[in-house]
């Protein structure tokens, strides 16, 4: 029962912004040509590269370009669903938007998180997939019904990001500078842009795993290509669960706070 | 009792920072807090179906009570009920029972015509789709708006937005309907519509009605009852009427050779607050302008009495004071007696 | 020429940007310190772990100073004043501007380029002190800060002429999105620019965009002679004066479109 008017709301929430895109025509360029460049870009600094070199910390260029599939995918993915409802999450508290959702009878932060979509972002999931494709049997994929798996580390990767994403913007509730946290986001989702075995153990650790940035492209990559030990399914599932409940305790102290700080 | 409210407080602290460097890290590791009493101690009950007017000044406690009443925030102490429920549980059969509108803050999506906002609500509450349609339609026409549901909200004028706002506010048929400022910033007919239409709605429905305005006119035509509250206390508790018919008067009088204020205050014993200048009409001779005296039917004899024995009147009349005046005397009131 | 008003609007600029001296430092720190450490990775991946010994005629050791010595113009490079130009056209507030006796555009510049100036000094001196510790020329540093700083106002012009765009399109934010992640390939600051496949080299020789990094870089790190530098020096003018003039011919006609719109 409950669960079916989820479903029902998140339906209504799509259709929604299915008429706005087409019907408004909103922003097809910011969508899609900004990520294609950045994709352009990412993709030629590795070109230049393996110009001059055959492996990267045991990446061929093809396996770097089959991450990359995976990377663009994942972050189009996160795109679609949530991009934009970040950018405006500070209006829930700054803006008092919170108090309306609170009336309604559902979880706000899934009317919240689910408001805005962005779906002409689909074209770069495709794109994504379509690099991986073009790459994947020089890099040793094995295809297949193995492209299933493939979509399910997209989920994967994209569940990571929500998590790290949403724990970088909760402290809106504490502090009206949080952008200052939403930056630092970015900066070190800069590092998820390269593989992280390339990376020093410390910053492969501390910043890829331990904050899981390198579930968004890296680990699917390394997975799909060779497979992972089971310590490390173990401990993506750790972190992944750990992230959880730290936000959703976030949340709940974040709420309480609104409540107390409100007049 | 629809809603049943004992001895309601709320204070809030916020912090105060000091400026600079000095000032961030003081914040942090021991901050200085200020506590704020945004309502102290108010209790009252509210009849099902009754349509009931929340005034005060700015900061007086009326959107914190309503807060507190639509679940949003917890009191710090004392019991409110709401349809039975503790509002701040925030049950789902209570939320789907109750609607908040705030004239200041939007809640449709301001990129989507009316039409597809409202859809989005219809899943939210589980409206049966037949029961949808009738109820937009009857909504939408009561309003006259049906021509305006595929426009984008953001073309739409302020009137009209509210109008919208108010039919996604009621579209699930709320028991309890908070009402926060709904006639802000809109015009003399649209806000004559909007009144219009809530007076039909409560009569028709029976949904209990808590509405807050700085606009008199809301009060005096729609609530049977006013609540007034005044620094978080709650000064006034009965009908509109009341506070206009328990004799309050101005009785306005003109005089041959207009005395000072300070010799008619002595003669009539008032004090300096009740006695004023009035208005001056055009193309009068400043001797003309008449003195008002603010005061109790049953004063206006002893009052009359005392200036005609000494002073020649040219005229006079007595008017009943307004709401609006009525009120304004309450709020500055406040201010003297915070002095 | 009035002074006064330039030094208000430097002095302002200067002390937004300093409101939240926590986040500034922060983001300096942030943007400075992730590319380095990202780029340093790839040298490393390259160089050790690929086993080349030299790539482009250059060492480890070259990458690596090249990297370090080139993140002390990148912070100079910056400024996001060309989005707040495009931002003022679209929101109308360009209106509020038209009634002051100053130029908007130099007006923008001037309170976006106070923070610059500041990090630039912070920046060269540490660049001289730096210089006498691993015996680089001080001199040079100091040339090559200024060839940054010219790169800086070439920047903000082309950045200033895209924003025009805004007077046609609400989108306009999108192609200055787009602009600057083609700088960040072609300036030099992910990769020294020379790493280029020589038949690919022409790309960022036509482009302004090597003036801002690559080339104060290089004349720090002795690897330009002085009369190429002293050339680079002309040519930037040539691009400055370019600039200028592509300025006053966009804005004229914007500015024209705008007031006949009614502002």
């Amino acid at each position: 029962m409950g669960l079916i008017r989820y479903f029902d709301v998140y339906r209504i929430q799509l259709k929604n912004n299915f008429v706005r895109e087409a019907v408004y025509r909103t922003n097809f360029l910011t969508a899609v040509t900004v990520d294609l460049i950045w994709m352009g870009i990412e993709i030629s600094l590795f070109s230049v590269l393996y110009a001059n070199t055959q492996t990267l910390a045991g990446w061929t260029r093809e396996q770097v370009y089959f991450f990359l599939g995976i990377f663009f995918a994942s972050d189009a993915l996160f795109t679609i669903l949530f991009q934009r409802n970040f950018w405006s999450f500070s209006d829930l508290v700054n803006k008092g938007e919170l108090d309306i959702l609170l009336t309604k009878p559902i979880h706000p932060l899934f009317l919240a998180l689910t408001r805005s979509m962005n779906l002409t972002a689909v074209f770069n999931v495709v794109l994504g997939f379509v690099i991986s494709y073009r790459y994947a049997g020089v890099a040793g994929f094995a295809g297949g019904w193995h492209w299933l798996e493939w979509a399910a580390w997209l989920i994967f990767g994209l569940y990571a990001a929500l998590q790290m994403r949403f724990f970088s913007s909760i402290w809106i509730f504490w502090t009206d500078r949080s952008w200052a946290l939403s930056r630092l986001y970015y900066q070190f989702f800069a590092f998820a842009t390269k593989p992280d075995t390339i990376y020093p153990k410390a910053i492969r650790y501390l910043i890829l795993t331990a904050l899981p940035f390198a579930f968004i492209g890296s680990v699917p990559a390394r997975a799909l290509l060779h497979g992972l030990d089971s310590r490390e399914y173990l401990g993506a599932a750790f972190v992944l669960l750990a992230f959880t409940v730290v936000n959703s305790i976030l949340w709940s102290w974040g709420l309480r706070r609104y409540q107390s700080a409100s007049s | 009792m629809i809603i049943e409210v004992k001895d309601i407080r709320r204070s809030f602290r916020s912090t105060q920072k000091e400026e600079g460097w000095k000032g961030a890290l003081g914040l942090l590791f021991r901050p200085k807090y200020q506590v704020h009493e945004a309502l102290k101690g108010v209790s009252f009950s509210i009849e099902p179906g009754s349509f009931n007017g929340l005034i005060g000044a700015n900061g007086a406690g009326k959107t914190t009570l309503l807060k507190i009443l639509s679940g949003l925030i917890p009191p710090s102490s004392g019991s409110a009920r709401v349809l039975g429920y503790d509002p701040f549980q925030r049950n789902l059969d209570f939320r789907k029972k109750i609607a908040l509108v705030m004239g200041q803050k939007a809640q449709l999506w301001w990129d989507l015509p009316a039409r597809d906002a409202f859809d989005l609500l219809r899943a939210i509450y589980e409206i049966p789709d037949r029961l949808y349609r009738e109820r937009l339609h009857t909504l939408t026409e009561l309003l006259d708006v049906q021509r305006l549901l595929g426009t984008q909200i953001r073309r739409l004028s302020l009137g009209e937005r509210m109008k919208m706002e108010l039919i996604g506010a009621i579209l699930h048929w709320p028991s309890v309907i908070f009402l926060d400022e709904p006639t802000i910033g809109l015009d003399v007919l649209a806000a004559h519509k909007l009144r219009e239409f809530l007076r039909v709605f409560n009569q028709k429905e029976k949904a209990t009605i808590i509405l807050t305005s700085h606009n008199m006119d809301d009060i005096e035509r729609l609530c049977s009852r006013v609540l007034i509250l005044r620094s978080g206390e709650m000064i006034y508790d009965g009908h509109p009427q009341g506070l206009t018919q328990e004799g309050e008067r101005i009785l306005r009088v003109r005089f041959i050779t207009p005395p000072s204020l300070d010799e008619l205050q002595k003669i009539t014993g008032l004090s300096q607050q009740l006695i004023q200048l009035g208005e001056l009409e055009p193309d009068q001779p400043e001797e003309s302008r008449p003195v008002l005296f603010n005061i109790k039917q049953d004063q206006i004899v002893s009052v009359l009495q005392a200036v005609i024995s000494r002073f020649q009147i040219l005229d006079m009349g007595i008017e009943e004071q307004s709401l609006e005046k009525v009120i304004q005397r309450i709020y500055s009131e406040e201010k003297a007696g915070s002095v | 020429m009035k002074l006064q008003w330039r030094l208000a609007a430097l002095k302002n600029g200067f002390q937004d940007a300093t409101a939240y001296r926590l986040e500034f430092l922060f983001e300096i720190l942030g943007s400075a310190l992730v590319p380095a450490a990202i780029q340093c990775v790839l040298w490393y991946a390259l160089f050790d772990l690929g086993g080349a010994t030299q790539v482009a005629g250059m060492t480890y050791m070259d990458f690596v100073h090249y990297t370090l010595v080139s993140l002390l113009f990148t912070q100079v490079r910056g400024g996001d004043h060309d989005f707040e130009l495009a931002e003022m056209i679209r929101s109308g507030q360009l209106s509020n501007y038209l009634l002051r006796p100053v130029g908007v555009v130099e007006f923008v510049y001037i309170r976006g380029v106070a923070p610059r100036l500041f990090i630039a000094g912070l920046c060269l001196t540490i660049g001289v002190i730096l210089a006498q510790f691993f015996g680089f020329s001080g001199t040079r540093m100091i040339g090559a800060m200024f060839l940054a700083l010219m790169g800086n106002i070439i920047h903000y012009q082309i950045g200033a002429t895209l924003a025009t765009t805004a007077f046609l399109w609400e989108e306009s934010y999108s192609l200055l999105m787009v602009k600057n992640m083609v700088v960040n390939l072609l300036s030099g600051e992910l990769i020294p620019l020379n790493l280029f496949p020589s038949s690919l080299q022409w790309i960022w020789k036509s482009t302004p965009f090597y003036l801002y990094v690559f080339g104060p870089t290089q004349y720090a790190l002795g690897r330009w002679s002085h009369t190429e530098f002293l050339i680079q020096i002309g040519i930037s003018f040539l691009w400055i004066l370019f600039g200028w003039a592509i300025i006053r011919l966009t804005w004229g006609a914007g500015m024209k479109r705008y007031v006949s719109l009614g502002g």
